[in-house]
C-alpha cells in the first residue's frame, strides 16, 4: 500500500519542527488546524488575530497595572485566557490565569489574597512573562505557518 | 479474773512451759505416731473432738483404732494408709476428717509423725458415689468417658488428642487407639486448614485462657457436621499442661436455622413484590376517587350531603398519605429506597416547604423562618428525601400546633473542606409530647397515645420514616421539648459534601459517561441531519472564540446563526424573537451583561429556550451559579468537539422542543379552563390556567398546580375513558341547568 502524505500527518511534522515544546497543547492546536479546508486558510488568519488581540489586551493591563484597577486585570486575564485556551497556547493561559487570579485578590490556589500591592506585584510578574512567552510563541508561529 | 490470770501469766517464766503441757493444751487435734504408727500421744482437743478417752488411742496401731471409727465401717485391708489419711474419714459422729502428715526427722532417722486434724463438711451425696476406693477424679473420670451428647478430649501442649470419651467416637467416628496422639487438625476443613486455624485456636486459648468457635467440622468417614467447639488452657500447679477440648454438633439447630432465614427471605421478597405491584394498583383508583369527591362536592348539594361528601374527601385525603406512607415505609425497609447525589439548595427547598405547609395551617399558627445567613447556597446531596424529611416534621407541627408559631430554623454546626453538617430544627408550640413517649417516638407504627389516634389521623410511621431516611443519608434525628413554651422540637442534622467545581455540577447533569471519548459516528450524523434546520444563538465576546465556535458548528452542520458579543445583544435577540432560537450558546464573562444575568433575565421573560453555558472557569464561587442561574448544561473551555456534539445531541435531537412541549401544555391546560370554568368559580379557587397570549405562556410553572386541581387534571383523562363518560360522572353545566 502506498503511503499517503496528507495534510494532517504534514502539519503533524511542522508542529515538530516549529518546537512547540509547552507552549502549544498540540492536541487542542491540531483541532483548530482540522478546521482548516485549504491550505492553513482559517487557523493562520486567527492566530494572526490572536496575537493583534493580545497586543491590545497587554495595552489595557498595562494601563490598568498603572491605575491599579484589580477587577479591570480580572476580567482582561479571564479575557485572553479564553482566547489562549481556545488555541491551546498552554503558557499564555497560565500566566493570564495568574493575572485573572489575583485580579480577584486570590493566590492561585484559590486562598484570599486581600493585600493588593502583593497582587499587583504578582500582575506585573506575569504580566512580564506573558509578554515574553508571546514574542516567542509568535516566532514559532511564524515559523509553522511560514513554512507552507 | 483476767487481771488474775495476768498476774499467774507475768510469775509463769519461759523456762516453765513443759513441752508436754504445751502439746496436751493445744488448741488443735494432735496424734502423734510412732515410726511404727502405733499412736504415741494426743492433745485434749483431739480427746474432746473425738469423744475418745487417752486410753482408747494411746497405745493403739492408728489403723486399728481408726477402723472402729469408720462410716460404714470398713475392712482395714482395703484402707492403706495413705488413703486413710488422705480420704474423707467418717467418725461416729458423722463429721468427715482430713489430716496433715508432718513427719519429724531427728537427723536422718524418722522419730515421730504428727497428724494435725481438720474437720471437713460433710459432702452431702458424696457419701453414696464417693464410696470408699472411688475417688472424686475417677467419678469424674467416669462421668466424662461415659457422656455421649459431647465430644471431650484433652489434647497436650501440642494439640495431640491425649484423651477419647464415648461422644467423641460417636460424634468423630474414631475409635481411641486410632485418634489417640494424632493432631487435633485433623477434624478441620482445607479451608480452616489452609488459614491454620487450629494453631491460632490454640494460641488465642493460651492468651485469653479459652476460646470457642462454631464452623464445619470433619468425621472419620469424610462427613462434615457443624460443631460449637471450646478449648479451655489447662493446667496443674501453673504449669501449661494441655487443653480441654468440648465440640458440639449443632448440625441440626444450624439447618434449622438456615431454614427459618430462608422462610424469613422469602417472605420479605414475596411482601415487597406484593407491596410494589400493589402501590400503582391501590394509588390508580384513589385518585379517582378522590377527584370525583372534589367534583361532587362542587355540585349543588344539600347541608347533610355536603357534610357527607366532605367526609369523604377528607377520609380519602388522609387513606391516600397513609398509603403514601406505607409503600414509602416497606420500600425503605425492604431497602429498595435509594439516596441519589445531586444538587441541593437548602434554603429554597425550605422555603418551599414552608410556603406549602402555611396553606393548610389553622389561622392561630404563623410560621417563622431562621436561615443562617452562612448557609451554603448548594451542596451536593439528596434534595427529594431532604425535602421529604423536613415535610414530614413541618406537617406533623402543623398537625399538633392548635395556635402560636412553627419556626423552622437552619444553621451550619460546622464546615470543614469537604463538607458542611447543617443543622434543620422545627420548633412548635403544639401539644408536645409526654416524657415517657418521647422514647418511642421514632419508633415505627407509634403514636403516642391512643387518643391521639383518635384526634389525629395518620400512620404514625412519619417520623419512623424520617429517621430512616435521615440515617440513610448518614445524619441523625431528634426530639427535644421546646425549652421557651409548651411544644417540640424536631432536629435533623445531616452532613453534605461541598461542590468542589462545575465539573461536578455538569457530572451529575449529564448522562453518564457523556465526557469521555468521542462523540460516535452516527450520534453525529444524527445531529447533522436536524443541523441545517435548527438555529442558534451564539454569545461570546471574544472574536477568537467566536471564530472557532462558528467554524466548529459549521462543520458539524449547522447554517443558521445569530451572533451576540455580549449578554445585553444575547437578551434582546432572545426577546425579539422569543420562539426563533433552538438553543443559546453561552459565554459567562461578557462585558455589558454577563451570561448569568442575560440567562436570568430570558429566564424571567418565561422563555425556556435550553441554554448551555460556556466557560473556563476558575473562580471559585461563580461555579455553582451556573446551574442556578437557570442555565441547563455546561461545557468547558477549550471546547472539546465530540463533547460539543454530545450536548447538542441532547438538547436538539433527544429532548423535547421547548415549543412545542409549551404549545401542548397550552392547549391542554385551555382545554381543561373551558370545561372546568364554571367549577373554579363556584369554589373561588385562584385560576392558575393562564388566560394570557399564547406568548406568555411559558411563564406557567408546574407547581402552581394545587393538589386540588391536580386531581381535577387528573379526572380529565378518566373523563375521556368511555366508561367514565358513559356514567356522565361530570357534567356539571347539564347539573346546574337541572337544578
Amino acid at each position: 500500500m502506498a503511503y499517503t502524505y496528507d495534510r494532517d500527518d504534514e502539519d503533524t511534522l511542522k508542529m515538530a519542527a516549529a518546537d512547540f515544546g509547552d507552549h502549544v497543547d498540540t492536541a487542542t492546536f491540531s483541532q483548530i488546524l482540522e478546521m482548516d479546508e485549504d491550505s492553513h486558510d482559517f487557523s493562520m488568519p486567527l492566530v494572526l488575530n490572536f496575537f493583534e488581540q493580545a497586543e491590545e489586551t497587554f495595552e489595557k493591563m498595562d494601563l490598568a497595572v498603572a491605575s491599579k484597577d484589580l477587577p479591570e486585570l480580572s476580567r482582561l486575564g479571564h479575557f485572553l485566557k479564553g482566547s489562549s485556551a481556545t488555541l491551546g497556547f498552554t503558557k499564555i493561559k497560565d500566566s493570564c490565569q495568574i493575572i485573572q487570579q489575583y485580579g480577584s485578590n486570590l493566590n492561585v490556589d484559590g486562598s484570599a489574597e486581600p493585600d493588593e500591592a502583593v497582587c499587583l506585584k504578582k500582575i506585573t510578574a506575569a504580566l512580564e512573562e506573558v509578554k515574553v512567552d508571546m514574542e516567542a510563541l509568535e516566532k514559532k508561529m511564524k515559523k509553522f505557518f511560514e513554512s507552507d | 479474773m483476767f487481771t488474775s490470770q495476768m498476774e499467774s501469766l507475768a510469775t509463769t517464766t519461759l523456762a516453765d512451759i513443759d513441752g508436754n503441757l504445751l502439746f496436751d493444751l493445744s488448741p488443735l487435734p494432735l496424734t502423734v505416731l510412732t515410726p511404727a504408727c502405733c499412736i504415741a500421744r494426743v492433745s485434749d482437743r483431739f480427746l474432746h473432738d473425738w469423744q475418745v478417752s487417752r486410753d482408747q488411742c494411746v497405745g493403739r496401731q492408728l489403723v486399728n483404732f481408726l477402723e472402729t471409727y469408720l462410716h460404714p465401717a470398713g475392712s482395714a485391708a482395703v484402707v492403706n494408709l495413705t488413703s486413710t489419711i488422705d480420704d474423707a474419714i467418717l467418725t461416729k459422729h458423722a463429721s468427715s476428717w482430713r489430716a496433715r502428715v508432718l513427719p519429724i526427722f531427728k537427723g536422718a532417722e524418722l522419730i515421730a509423725m504428727v497428724l494435725e486434724w481438720q474437720e471437713a463438711p460433710a459432702a452431702p451425696g458424696e457419701g453414696e458415689i464417693v464410696r470408699p476406693g472411688l475417688s472424686t477424679d475417677e467419678a469424674f473420670r467416669i462421668l466424662v468417658q461415659a457422656v455421649k451428647d459431647y465430644a471431650i478430649f484433652l489434647l497436650d501442649t501440642k494439640g495431640r488428642i491425649a484423651t477419647w470419651n464415648t461422644g467423641a467416637e460417636l460424634l468423630k467416628g474414631y475409635r481411641r487407639e486410632e485418634i489417640v496422639g494424632k493432631h487435633f487438625s485433623v477434624f478441620y476443613g482445607q479451608d480452616d486448614l489452609a488459614i491454620r486455624k487450629p494453631e491460632l485456636e490454640l494460641e488465642i486459648c493460651l492468651r485469653e485462657g479459652r476460646v470457642e468457635d462454631e464452623g464445619w467440622r470433619y468425621k472419620k468417614d469424610g462427613s462434615r457436621f457443624w460443631a460449637n467447639v471450646i478449648i479451655t488452657a489447662v493446667y496443674k500447679d501453673g504449669v501449661h499442661v494441655g487443653f480441654g477440648k468440648v465440640t458440639r454438633d449443632l448440625t441440626e439447630r444450624k439447618t434449622a436455622e438456615s431454614r427459618l432465614i430462608a422462610a424469613y427471605e422469602e417472605s420479605e421478597k414475596l411482601k415487597s413484590a406484593f407491596l410494589a405491584n400493589m402501590s400503582h394498583e391501590i394509588r390508580t383508583p384513589m385518585h379517582g376517587m378522590l377527584s370525583a369527591c372534589t367534583l361532587l362536592l362542587d355540585t349543588e348539594l344539600s347541608t347533610t350531603q355536603q357534610d357527607i361528601v366532605q367526609v369523604m374527601d377528607e377520609s380519602g385525603q388522609v387513606l391516600l398519605q397513609v398509603i403514601n406512607d406505607i409503600l414509602d415505609y416497606s420500600k425503605l425497609a425492604s431497602g429498595s429506597f435509594s439516596i441519589t447525589s445531586d444538587i441541593i439548595g437548602i434554603t429554597s427547598i425550605i422555603s418551599s416547604v414552608v410556603r406549602s405547609a402555611q396553606t393548610t395551617t389553622r389561622s392561630g399558627v404563623h410560621f417563622e423562618l431562621f436561615l443562617d445567613p452562612d448557609l451554603p447556597k448548594s451542596v451536593q446531596g439528596d434534595p427529594l428525601r431532604y425535602r421529604q424529611i423536613l415535610q414530614n416534621l413541618v406537617s406533623n407541627a402543623a398537625k399538633f400546633t392548635e395556635k402560636g408559631t412553627i419556626r423552622v430554623r437552619a444553621s451550619v454546626e460546622f464546615e470543614n473542606e469537604e463538607s458542611y453538617s447543617i443543622l434543620t430544627e422545627v420548633i412548635d408550640t403544639g401539644i408536645g409530647v409526654p416524657e415517657p413517649a418521647a422514647a418511642g417516638l421514632f419508633t415505627p407504627f407509634t403514636q403516642f397515645d391512643a387518643t391521639t389516634t383518635k384526634r389525629y389521623k395518620g400512620t404514625g410511621l412519619g417520623l419512623s420514616i424520617a429517621k430512616t431516611l435521615a440515617e440513610l443519608m448518614g445524619g441523625k434525628i431528634g426530639y427535644q421539648p421546646n425549652p421557651e413554651r409548651h411544644g417540640s422540637i424536631f432536629w435533623f442534622s445531616l452532613r453534605f459534601n461541598k461542590i468542589k467545581n462545575v465539573e461536578q455540577i455538569q457530572d451529575w447533569k449529564q448522562v453518564p459517561g457523556s465526557r469521555d471519548g468521542t462523540a460516535s459516528p452516527e450520534l453525529q450524523a444524527e445531529l447533522a441531519k436536524v443541523a441545517s434546520t435548527k438555529s442558534l444563538l451564539l454569545a461570546e465576546d471574544n472574536k477568537i472564540n467566536q471564530m472557532v465556535m462558528l467554524r466548529i458548528l459549521r462543520s458539524i452542520g449547522f447554517k443558521n446563526f445569530a451572533l451576540a458579543a455580549n449578554g445585553s445583544e444575547a437578551l434582546n435577540l432572545v426577546r425579539a424573537k422569543p420562539a426563533a432560537f433552538d438553543l443559546v450558546l453561552m459565554d459567562i464573562n461578557m462585558p455589558i451583561l454577563d451570561g448569568y444575568e442575560a440567562t436570568t433575565k430570558i429566564r424571567e421573560s418565561g422563555i425556556r429556550v435550553p441554554v448551555v453555558a460556556m466557560t473556563a472557569y476558575a473562580l471559585k464561587g461563580d461555579k455553582e451559579r451556573c446551574l442556578e442561574n437557570g442555565m441547563d448544561d455546561y461545557i468547558p473551555k477549550p471546547v472539546d468537539i465530540p463533547y460539543l456534539i454530545k450536548i447538542l445531541f441532547k438538547w436538539l435531537v433527544n429532548a423535547k422542543d421547548y415549543r412545542m412541549s409549551a404549545g401542548e401544555e397550552l392547549s391542554r391546560l385551555h382545554n381543561i379552563r373551558t370545561q372546568l370554568q364554571p367549577t373554579l368559580e363556584t369554589l373561588k379557587l385562584p385560576l392558575p390556567i393562564p388566560t394570557s397570549p399564547p406568548s406568555q405562556i411559558f411563564q406557567l410553572p408546574r407547581h402552581q398546580f394545587t393538589p386540588r386541581l391536580y386531581h381535577l387534571c387528573y379526572l380529565q383523562k378518566y373523563r375521556r375513558h368511555p366508561r367514565w363518560s358513559r356514567r356522565r360522572l361530570y357534567k356539571p353545566q347539564q347539573t346546574q341547568t337541572r337544578t
